[in-house]
């Protein structure tokens, strides 16, 4: 692949945008190498284009990303310009050159430009890679397969095909593969779960039709179905998860981008207790809708919630509760304070929360303050952020000996209906330097203050001791006000791309304290993680290795363990985080 | 004892002489063997002489199998530019441009002429002085660094997510470098075409464009140099806006999900009036 790219010092240019493509491709044994996207087929090659014309041969090649394919050996031209045999053909899609080597009394060199097959220009020089095989010698195909359909530059749809999974061979009527730039088409709207098997049984330059095989540990193994539906400027995702279990979640994830100015997305959820698709013993909904419009300088954002907890009526055990809440918020753009090196911005927002019946926690309302049960709470709420990014000092000439300096300062008051407010400040300071090529470091003080004060009333005072008669800043010190502080000390470590480390350690002194076991350990999800943990606030120490090293030539190994120095219970975050990146 | 300089001489006239005598041949990669020709995937077709020989590269005899695409050769020729050998080697063999004594023997009908199309000219790659470089693939250093908005808490990874990863969220992990800025360095083949965006590890914290709507993938073309250094900027995340945490979609309490909402445990102190 590299060699062929090295031979080819200069490619030709597109000279016009290429239309939406699609190349049937059918052969006795046709690869897919997932990793390098290429295409690689053999025997009784036979490729059909959208505009008619077929070609057959002995071989094909295709990288999908370069959009061109290569036909070799015995080839059959048959187009436009008539029946013509050849030794190989090779399309640049993007540029609409067609490279072909025809036999006919000698060997020669014909040139096809904007599809015109008629009028072959003849002796042209061809670009230096025209026809090179990519090397595979030490690559894998991740499937084969009997057939192949090519929408250029965004999708491939295998038939008959044998997948590897773990280089275990799994037979499957097709595969679709989506390779275009559209990010739509990855939005998804299932939940985690431990483990998840997706067969992208088929889809278009426009849509995925998904199988999940899925195992989590509140639902053991289930299949899981996911329809993707993605357009220029919108897209929908609908799904149903676990298929296969009584309860299910039948979810759409969709959004819009309505002109430059608006934008909408939407998630509904729908759960309902039913045997496939028969009678339903409880069925309830979730809506949460987000609606974005830009404005000169600033912009809009309004988020919608609603719940209808039972949406059967009367025979479901669940109470039939609709909390909804309504949140409008308002922000600017960042601006540069005069000409200082400092930028702010300032958001605002108004809130709408109301609750009027016993909710899932059997708490009537949103809140009982003063004898008096809030069902509806307004709220309101201004902030700003200033900011300075990057401020030099030290040596500026010489860039192992330059300091960087970066400050935050956000604070935030929100109003709310019952007679309160809460303050917020968040404050970020940093100073790092690139001590040689390899190491870079950073030292970081985060300061979060917190308060709720009452108009009247509010906390009571409290003073609480523990055993041994020393004051005990607990949780159940906490009367409205907080402080976590953090310092933190950053090493980075980077031998070269294909090898990093980074050792972080946190120092966090927390009012109210962190106390290890206050609370017994709360149910876990659907994938088996605590909800929370057993203590409010952070360990006052932990520290974080992280280790980056690329395994393939497409694939890196990410492993990060914490260690919490004895806090509680707590030595090792609960397991290593390993996770698999390009 | 003959002397070294004479040794040498006599060295290396005995090579020149045998290599006037040696038949020329050259390694490829074989595109179609048809029509009495044998082709290489430079697109050069040459003359195979009805006698020609076949055999493995490997062991120098007969080949069990017939010369087809993909399959590495060794051609020799003739003093007339005909293939009279050809050994077949599945392990790759250098894949090299013909030299100009055995371009000549290339059969083409047509005579050659230049491709306007192939001429440098100014476009995406092009240097200062407008001069296109081109793109030879290779491998280029490339460091990403990005800013992140103040509002980013701070105990945040970033990710890049790209097209070529089928977007998958967490497909590049960044490294912290101070509070507000993150990086990571990558080989890159130059001629790689790369759109991306960055995330806080899922597509519900992806980042937005300044004006809050979803920000189309941003573009990286990766041109010939040594070193290419990026420096974005994230002015929003999609479950923030200025500074504020937005409400974000939660799941409904079932006996599956049995407590999907953020709370509290029981016991905090409330507030009451005095």
């Amino acid at each position: 692949m590299l060699a062929s790219v090295l031979f080819a010092p200069v490619v030709a240019r597109a000279d016009a945008v290429a239309p939406s493509l699609v190349v049937h491709l059918r052969a006795d044994h046709i690869e897919f190498y997932y990793d390098r996207y290429l295409i690689e087929a053999d025997g009784h090659v036979r490729v059909r284009m959208s505009d008619g014309t077929t070609v057959t041969g002995d071989a094909f090649s295709m990288d999908l990303k370069l959009n061109r394919f290569l036909i070799a050996s015995h080839v059959h031209l048959q187009s436009s310009g008539g029946n013509l045999d050849g030794a190989a053909i090779a399309d640049f899609l993007d540029f609409r050159r067609i490279y072909f080597v025809p036999v006919l009394a000698k060997p020669d060199r014909w040139t096809y430009e904007n599809g015109d097959y008629r009028r072959p220009i003849k002796g042209r020089e061809m670009p230096g890679d025209t026809f090179y095989f990519p090397d595979l010698s030490h690559a894998t195909p991740q499937l084969s397969a009997k057939s192949a359909t090519i929408g250029a530059k965004s999708y491939v749809r295998f038939g008959d095909v044998t997948s590897y999974v773990f280089h275990v061979p799994v037979p499957l009527p097709s595969y679709y593969v989506y390779f275009g730039t559209n990010q739509d088409l990855a939005q998804n709207s299932l939940s985690g779960a431990n483990l998840d098997l997706t067969w992208n049984a088929t889809g278009s330059n426009n849509t995925i039709s998904a199988v999940h095989l899925r195992h989590d540990t509140q639902n053991g193994n289930y299949l899981a179905f996911e329809q993707h539906f993605a357009g220029a400027h919108e897209y929908a995702v609908v799904s149903v998860n676990p298929a296969t279990r009584l309860g299910k979640f039948w979810n759409m994830n969709a959004g819009d981008r309505i002109g430059n100015r608006l934008q909408l997305n939407v998630f509904e959820q729908y759960y309902t207790e039913q045997h496939l698709f028969g009678r339903q013993h409880a069925a309830a909904s979730y809506t949460f809708l987000d609606l974005n419009q830009a404005l000169p300088h600033s912009y809009l954002q309004a988020v919608i919630q609603q719940t209808y907890y039972n949406l059967i009526g009367k025979g479901s055990p669940a109470i039939p509760n609709h909390p909804i809440q309504l949140h409008i918020y308002g922000s600017s753009f960042n601006n540069r304070i005069f000409k200082t090196p400092f930028y702010e911005q300032i958001h605002w927002g108004i809130g709408f929360n109301h609750d009027t019946s016993t909710g899932y926690h059997n708490v009537t309302g949103l809140q009982t303050y003063g004898g008096y049960t809030y069902t509806t709470i307004w709220d309101h709420l201004l902030g700003y952020t200033v900011y300075l990014p990057n401020f030099k000092f030290g040596n500026r000439d010489n860039p192992y000996k330059t300091f960087y300096f970066n400050a935050t300062l956000s604070a935030q008051r929100q109003w709310f209906s019952v007679p309160h407010h809460t303050n917020s400040a968040t404050t970020n300071l940093s100073v790092s330097r690139q001590f040689s090529r390899d190491i870079s470091a950073y030292v970081a003080y985060n300061v979060t203050n917190t308060g709720d004060y009452y108009n009247h009333g509010g906390y009571t005072p409290y003073a609480p001791t523990d055993a041994s008669g020393n004051p005990d800043y607990g949780f159940l010190a906490f009367r409205g006000a907080a402080t976590l502080r953090t310092a933190t000390l950053g090493i980075n470590y980077s031998a070269n791309p294909d090898f990093t480390a980074s050792l972080t350690f946190d120092r966090h002194k927390d009012f109210p304290a962190a106390v290890p076991g206050v609370f017994p350990l709360p149910p876990t999800n659907n994938i088996g993680q605590y909800l929370y943990t057993n203590y409010l606030g952070q360990p006052p120490y932990d520290i974080t290795g992280n280790v980056r090293a690329r395994l393939l030539p497409h694939l890196m190994i990410d492993v990060q363990r914490t260690y919490f120095f004895n806090f509680g219970t707590e030595k090792w975050s609960p397991q290593f985080l390993v996770q698999c990146t390009q | 004892m003959i002397p070294r300089p004479v040794r040498a001489v006599c060295a290396a006239l005995a090579v020149i002489l045998l290599a006037v005598n040696a038949p020329i041949s050259i390694t490829g990669q074989l595109l179609a063997y048809q029509q009495g020709y044998v082709f290489f995937t430079t697109g050069d077709g040459f003359r195979v002489a009805p006698t020609v020989r076949i055999l493995d590269d490997r062991t120098k005899q007969p080949a069990k199998e017939a010369p087809a695409p993909r399959i590495y050769a060794r051609a020799t020729f003739d003093a007339s530019g005909t293939v009279v050998e050809l050994d077949l080697s599945h392990r790759p063999l250098p894949v090299e441009p013909l030299p100009a004594d055995v371009q000549q023997f290339a059969v083409v009908a047509s005579t050659p002429f230049p491709n306007p199309e192939l001429i440098p000219k100014a476009s995406d790659n092009a240097a200062p002085s407008g001069m296109d470089v081109g793109v030879s693939g290779k491998i280029v250093l490339v460091t990403i660094t990005v800013q992140v908005p103040p509002s980013t808490p701070f105990g945040s990874q970033i990710f890049i997510t790209t097209d070529a990863s089928g977007w998958n969220p967490q497909a590049i992990a960044m490294d912290r470098i101070d509070a507000l800025h993150f990086r990571i360095t990558r080989h890159i083949a130059s001629g790689t075409i790369l759109h991306y965006l960055y995330t806080r590890g899922s597509l519900q914290t992806e980042e937005r464009a300044e004006n809050g709507l979803d920000r189309k993938p941003r573009l990286l073309r990766v041109s010939d140099a040594d070193v290419r250094l990026v420096d974005d900027v994230v002015y929003a995340w999609a479950d923030q806006s200025g500074g504020t945490q937005l409400p974000q979609p939660n799941t409904l309490p079932t006996p599956y999900n049995p407590a999907p909402f953020p709370n509290l445990p029981p016991g905090l102190p409330t507030p009451n009036p005095r």
